[in-house]
């Protein structure tokens, strides 16, 4: 990375908010750091920074409320911080826009894992990837041209729907997609597949995985959604 | 899981008790501007009254206003907002009709309805406008709105009888009498009279018919006076006090005897301002008896139509059955003791029968009998009742005519044999009787008797007394031994008919108690809301044969629904259907086909009804007709029955909800205690450490102080683990009692704790095996995967570093059966009983060896038995290790 990226940490808490910014720019990242969410939202437009750190539980407005105005404006990479018993919570940040999400308590290599691979996303890097007419992952194997899978030399065979799902997740590889935005995208606005959804995605995990129930490419999100893998561990 | 969510809606009655005060403080006042004439002046008074009140700066609306051609009037409607009238298309005409809905919504202080009499058109909500005005005044807004005296129900009659033109429009009498305030609106008839001739009132060509027959100086007089009397007995009442007049007339009970003719409505009418004017309950008697055939379409309308009126006046309904009315009545009377009792005098008199009223006197001694004289039309409805008996009469069937023949000619063959061994012809006579007296028992109707005696006399004049005796000396005892057996043949065919008829109603009446008292005894046995609906609406449809609809409450649910063979009931799932079940919810009244109210929907709504709380509501499709008042009688006891079990179920759903609730209570309680010792062990260790760095940092080398740092790290790691357990608990106890379950994939939950559990332990093995089939099981997602990271952990915990977790899952008979295996050292026996039920942990081992763990297992016995699962721990059978295994119900 050429230029030190600038990123938006909207944190109350100051324990959390020094750790992160410890960390962020001892990895070589500019910080700006903020309590309130109006503030957060008055930051944005004057330093448009390239992420924003959000935490949902603000003191004066609600994150989500934040999420919602920088979204009607601006499409700057966001991740959500919130606490794992909420998966509501979060459903409704990723539906709204949000990029990924990371959930309280976390270590340091996957807070800076989430900002380096949303900030990838956002700096055209992946979408070379997307435009391209091949996808790899490991020994995952997409022709969106031929509309043929592989893994390794061996093509595997899909039904239409399975096929648009998996294509789906490779198109957004690496970030969280909820089960709304997938049924919207695959079955159109206004309906509920959800039993359908996951009688496919058992379908894909079957064909692709060696063991379904230790995945490597498609991860499940419990009450939020899946997730394709950007990289596999062989 | 439902039930519980019921009661957790289901407010607390002190709250409802609030709530209906505050209802009654809140509803709104009626004020009821009272002429006794058209154009007299109401509307323009009641505009006058509604422009001061705007002046006042009440906020005023002119929900309707007849519109008027009268310029003085449209003149006071300035300045006044006003509600758009609502169109409606009745046969093609566009009517204009007073938007009730829309003055709901804009709920004005006060609004103006006009014209409290008029009837509304059909397709409106409501069938008067009378009931619009209530449901005004429920909301809380006072209303104000004009009537003339002739449209008094309890009056119509008698203002029918001076002016020769009956009403159609009435208003009930208890609108008037519960009104706030009534404003009498009077001038001279001279003075009424010249505004007519000025054209003021009516055009000009219809101003002329109406002068001739109506507006007449004495008529006017007299309505005049019926309104003023009116107005006047109001005041009287509200002078007198309640208690005076109740003492008084504590033990008076009224009851009016309802027949099927049109004259009952006169005897009902006035037996409604007898009660009114003497503060008395009273009661409308129908006494069904002979089975409903025998009444034509015409009565039955009236019949209907009377009982609807006498229910309109206030009257407590009640229909007996029995054959002798006159006894059934004074059954009734002295049973629910009645004091007084008004009947009309009846018409046709019967030859040997006492009339009705005469009948009652002679039975009932003690109480006072007002007749109210008939006169017109009654001839005719006489006509009527007697031309269906006689049809009745003249009934023909090949068995009893065949039955008839077959005594006569036993009776002669019997006779001939008794005369060969002659016995005297006298006894002969007697076989004849005898055989005229079994036809009459043995065949319906009076026809067979009379003809089988017709035919005995001739018989046994042409074969035994013809021959032998002559003609002239024999004859005048014919007659005789002829109408001798015309009367057996009479009374014992009256008598058989009257044991059948009674014991037809027996039968019928002991049916519906037994159904009444079998649907109250499977009720009483049913468990559970879902079950109670289904017995009812099953019970309704074996009784009318009608599809039915049951709705717990029609705002919130959607309603069970249950079709009745070769019907068609989707209709009843209609969103129009459903607003009117929710008004009968809301109002407690019954409505849709055959009521007042809604009377366009489909079906028949009947809440039900406890302690002035609606707990429901059923709808009966009216595809097949509507219901009879008797239905609907019976319909309502049901719905009673159908209330006390609702009552019980919400009851006991509510011990059922407390019990959880404090054993909820008592496992936070028993958790909170454990874990502040557990949790000051890992808070020590990093206070500790971390203020040994702060403090000491330049005496401490780069190890120790890695080491320190690293613990630090390891204690808050348990912490969160410790914290992530405790937040599964506050998800138990944040919704009711249940979990939120969501169809969930196994191998999603499975990979996902795996994972999780892979990147704290990476250099555990861990195998996992899921059926190849996917199995999705109804579960909180986030709950189980926490139950399966705790015994995952506690496996790890336990078993040596190199060995290999096994978590299996299975799917055996409606269960899904996980199991988590490792090869440690297995569970000491003397701790396997306890090992989920809280933090005892073997004395063995130190307090902080294991810390957590008892904690983590209790959870997942809590987390799994709240999703209604089985958990349990044992030792493997073969080598050693320990199993534990949840099953979850799919």
């Amino acid at each position: 990375m050429t230029n030190k990226s600038l990123i938006l940490i909207v944190e109350d808490e100051e324990a959390i908010s020094n750790f992160i910014s410890t960390i962020l720019t001892s990895n070589d990242y500019h910080i700006i750091t903020t309590k309130s969410g109006k503030e957060a939202v008055l930051l944005a437009t004057s330093h448009v920074p390239d992420l924003i750190l959000l935490d949902l539980g603000l003191p004066d407005i609600d994150g989500i409320e934040v999420l919602k105005n920088l979204r009607q404006w601006s499409s700057i990479p966001i991740i959500v911080v919130s606490a794992r018993a909420y998966e509501i919570e979060k459903v409704e940040a990723l539906d709204l826009g949000a990029d990924d999400y990371i959930t309280k308590p976390f270590g340091t290599s996957e807070l800076l894992a989430r900002i380096r691979n949303a900030l990838r996303h956002s700096q055209g890097n992946d979408n070379s990837r997307s435009g391209s007419q091949v996808f790899t992952v490991g020994e995952l194997k997409i022709d969106y041209e031929k509309r043929i899978v592989k893994i390794g030399e061996k093509e595997i065979h899909f039904t239409p729907i399975e096929y648009k799902i998996i294509m789906l997740l490779s198109k957004h590889v690496g970030k969280v997609l909820t089960h709304a935005f997938i049924m919207k995208e695959i079955w159109g606005p206004y309906t509920n597949e959800n039993q359908t959804l996951r009688v496919n995605m058992a379908n894909i995990r079957r064909k692709l995985e060696t063991n379904p129930a230790e995945p490597k490419y498609i991860f499940t999100e419990v009450g939020v959604g899946y997730r394709m893998a950007e990289k596999v561990i062989l | 899981m439902s039930n519980l969510n019921e009661t957790e809606k289901r407010p607390n009655p002190d709250v409802l008790l609030d709530n209906i005060k505050d209802t009654h403080k809140t509803r709104g006042k009626l004020k009821i501007f009272f002429g006794y004439a058209a154009g007299v002046g109401k509307t323009y008074a009641m505009l006058d009254d509604a422009q001061e009140q705007l002046k006042n700066g009440i906020d005023v609306l002119v929900g309707y206003v007849e519109p008027h051609t009268r310029p003085e009037t449209l003149n006071l409607l300035e300045g006044l907002p006003s509600l758009p009238p609502k169109n409606v298309i009745y046969k093609n005409i566009e009517l204009k009709e007073f938007d009730l809905d829309a003055a709901l919504k804009r709920k004005p202080e006060l609004i103006l309805v006009d014209e409290l009499a008029h009837s509304n058109a059909e397709g409106v909500r409501n069938k008067k406008r009378y009931q619009d005005i209530e449901e005004l005044l429920n909301a809380g807004i006072d209303v104000y709105t004009t009537v003339n005296v002739q449209h008094i129900e309890s009056l119509n009659n008698v203002v029918g009888d001076i002016t020769k033109i009956t009403v159609h429009e009435t208003v009930p009498d208890y609108i008037f009498d519960r009104a706030d305030k009534v404003k009498i609106i009077d001038i001279e008839p001279d003075e009424l009279l010249r505004r007519f001739e000025e054209g003021k009132i009516y055009r000009p060509e219809r101003a002329r018919t109406a002068m001739n027959n109506f507006f007449t100086k004495e008529n006017l007089r007299l309505l005049r006076e019926i309104a003023m009397r009116k107005a006047a007995d109001r005041i009287s009442h509200e002078n007198q006090t309640v208690r005076h007049m109740s003492e008084k007339m504590a033990n008076s009970k009224l009851l009016v005897c309802v027949s099927h003719s049109p004259s009952s409505a006169k005897c009902i009418r006035w037996a409604a301002r007898m009660a009114e004017a003497f503060y008395i309950p009273w009661a409308a008697v129908y006494v069904e008896s002979q089975d409903p055939d025998s009444l034509t379409e015409e009565e039955k309308k009236t019949k209907r139509s009377n009982i609807e009126l006498a229910e309109k006046l206030g009257a407590e309904i009640v229909t007996l059955s029995g054959v002798d009315v006159a006894v059934v009545i004074a059954e009734y009377a002295k049973l629910s003791g009645i004091t007084n009792i008004v009947i009309g005098k009846s018409q046709h008199k019967k030859l040997f029968k006492e009339d009705l009223e005469d009948q009652l006197i002679g039975l009932l001694p003690n109480i006072e009998i007002h007749i109210i004289p008939n006169y017109k039309k009654n001839a005719a409805s006489g006509f009527g009742l007697r031309r269906k008996l006689s049809d009745k009469n003249i009934y023909f069937s090949w068995s009893d005519s065949f039955k008839t023949i077959l005594f006569l000619i036993l009776a002669t063959g019997i006779s001939y044999e008794l005369r060969a061994i002659q016995i005297g012809d006298q006894n002969l006579i007697m076989v004849y009787i005898l055989s005229v007296l079994l036809v009459s028992r043995m065949t319906k109707g009076h026809i067979y008797g009379i003809v089988s005696s017709v035919l005995s006399v001739l018989t046994y004049y042409f074969i035994f007394a013809g021959p032998n005796i002559t003609f002239s000396k024999i004859a005048p005892g014919y007659p005789l031994t002829f109408l001798i057996m015309l009367l057996v043949a009479l009374v014992t065919s009256t008598l058989t008919a009257r044991i059948k008829t009674q014991a037809k109603l027996a039968v019928k009446r002991e049916q519906r108690t037994e159904t009444l008292y079998e649907i109250s005894k499977k009720l009483l046995a049913t468990r559970g809301l879902e079950n109670i609906i289904k017995l009812t609406n099953e019970n309704i449809i074996k009784l009318f044969n009608r599809s039915v609809i049951f709705y717990t409450n029609p705002e919130t649910d959607d309603g069970h629904i249950l079709q009745a063979p070769k019907e068609n009931a989707a209709f009843l799932k209609k969103q129009d259907e459903k607003a009117v079940a929710n008004w009968a919810f809301m109002n407690q009244k019954q409505a849709g086909t055959g009521t007042d109210t809604l009377m366009g929907a489909g079906a028949f709504y009947m809440p039900v009804i406890s302690g002035g709380k609606s707990l429901g509501v059923l709808g009966i499709s009216c595809e097949k007709g509507r219901l009879s008042q008797n239905s609907r009688f019976f319909l309502q006891l049901i719905a009673s029955q159908v209330a006390m079990a609702l009552e019980r179920q919400a009851l006991s759903d509510e011990q059922r909800f407390m019990i959880v609730e404090s054993e909820k209570e008592r496992m936070r309680s028993n958790l909170l205690r454990a874990i502040s010792h557990d949790l000051r062990t890992p808070l020590t260790g990093i206070l500790g450490a971390s203020s040994a760095i702060l403090e000491s940092d330049d005496t401490l080398d780069e190890a120790t102080r890695k080491k320190l740092i690293s613990n630090i790290k390891d204690d808050s790691g348990w912490l969160i683990r410790m914290v992530e357990n405790l937040l599964s608990v506050t998800r138990i106890s944040e919704g009711t009692a249940d979990v939120k379950k969501t169809p969930e994939a196994v191998e999603e939950i499975i990979s996902e704790s795996v994972s999780r559990i892979h990147k704290r332990f990476p250099e555990r093995s861990i195998s996992v095996k899921v059926p190849d089939k996917l199995l999705i099981v109804p579960m909180d997602g986030i709950l189980i995967e926490q139950v399966i990271m705790n015994l995952v952990e506690n496996a790890i915990k336990h078993s040596p570093d190199d060995s290999v977790i096994e978590i299996n899952v299975k799917k055996s008979n409606r269960k899904a059966l996980f199991e988590v295996i490792d090869s440690g050292e297995g569970i000491a026996n003397e701790d396997l009983p306890y090992l989920f039920d809280g933090y005892v942990k073997s004395s063995k081992k130190g307090p902080d060896s294991s810390r957590g763990i008892g904690i983590g297992l209790s959870i997942c016995k809590s987390i799994i038995e709240a999703h209604n699962g089985k958990i349990e721990a044992a030792n493997k059978k073969t080598g050693s290790g320990a199993i534990f295994r949840f099953s979850l119900p799919l």
